[in-house]
């Protein structure tokens, strides 16, 4: 590794030790909202059905896909390697009820399961997450991007 | 909404950014990245890890040229998904204002460069 890499990855150390200061989000934390949410989904009336569509019987896998994916965005760890994007594009029936409902229990696990300050950060990354998924889903190529409904709670 | 390669990248271009992007949306140039907007999901997992602070929200004003430079470029571009090394005089570069204008290369970078040959 060269020096300018070297010091580099020093960098990121510390721009996310910041972020375990402020958050307190670690592994363990993600791994529990991922679990807590995914438990929620799967008895949601509303959104439980497309993911048993999508995900079928292996849970175990998309868990432990979803902990990467997160653990990326929470702690820049790059375990995640993916695209959502095209990934969500697929699913026709998804409308933007259902970001709604997944977004409310990503919440209320967040709130479950973190300390405040940790519940606050993972809410407004899924929030800005979903707010992009559904820009590309249902507003792509359009002017009425603007017409997209802020679902990202007051900060 | 998306984040956007600024000037800042130009002839700069550390490239720390494709370690962590979680869905390998950048494309590369000869002297900078660039964002696919198509692909993005907005995570701003990228834009602290910048050192040369060259990511920006789409959000910020002033940035529809660039959101149109990032779009263009990555559809011609490769697609970039492991860090390589920066240029050797990329530190000069840093900081440097109007670089656009000065060096802005159309050319795609290589993804046989030497320099990811694993040297990192």
């Amino acid at each position: 590794m060269t020096e300018a890499n070297a010091s580099r990855s020093e960098r990121r150390a510390q721009i996310v030790q910041k972020i375990i200061d402020k958050t307190g989000v670690d592994e363990a934390m993600i791994r529990e909202v991922v679990h807590d949410f995914y438990a929620k989904v799967r008895l949601d009336a509303l959104i439980g059905p497309i993911f048993a569509r999508v995900i079928g019987e292996d849970w175990d896998k998309h868990l432990a896909k979803m902990s990467d994916f997160w653990s990326s965005v929470m702690l820049m760890s790059g375990r995640y390697k993916g695209n959502p994007m095209m990934a969500h594009m697929r699913l026709k029936t998804v409308q933007p009820v259902h970001f709604e409902r997944w977004l409310e229990l990503f919440r209320r696990s967040a709130v479950e399961t973190c300390p405040p300050e940790a519940a606050v950060a993972f809410v407004m990354r899924a929030d800005d997450i979903a707010r992009s998924l559904q820009l590309g889903m249902f507003f792509r190529a359009g002017t009425e991007a603007e017409a997209v409904p802020d679902l990202r709670v007051v900060r | 909404m998306t984040f956007v390669v600024t000037d800042a990248c130009i002839k700069c271009k550390y490239m720390d950014c494709v370690e962590v992007c979680p869905v390998d949306c950048f494309y590369e140039g000869e002297n900078m990245l660039v964002i696919d907007p198509d692909i993005c999901i907005d995570c701003g997992v990228c834009e602290p890890e910048c050192p040369a602070e060259a990511i920006k929200p789409d959000t910020e004003s002033g940035l529809e040229r660039w959101l149109t430079l990032n779009a263009e470029y990555a559809k011609k571009w490769p697609n970039i998904v492991q860090k390589g090394e920066p240029p050797a005089d990329a530190k000069e570069h840093d900081g440097e204002m109007g670089k656009f204008e000065k060096y802005f290369s159309e050319q795609p970078g290589s993804d046989d460069d030497a320099s990811k040959s694993g040297a990192a």
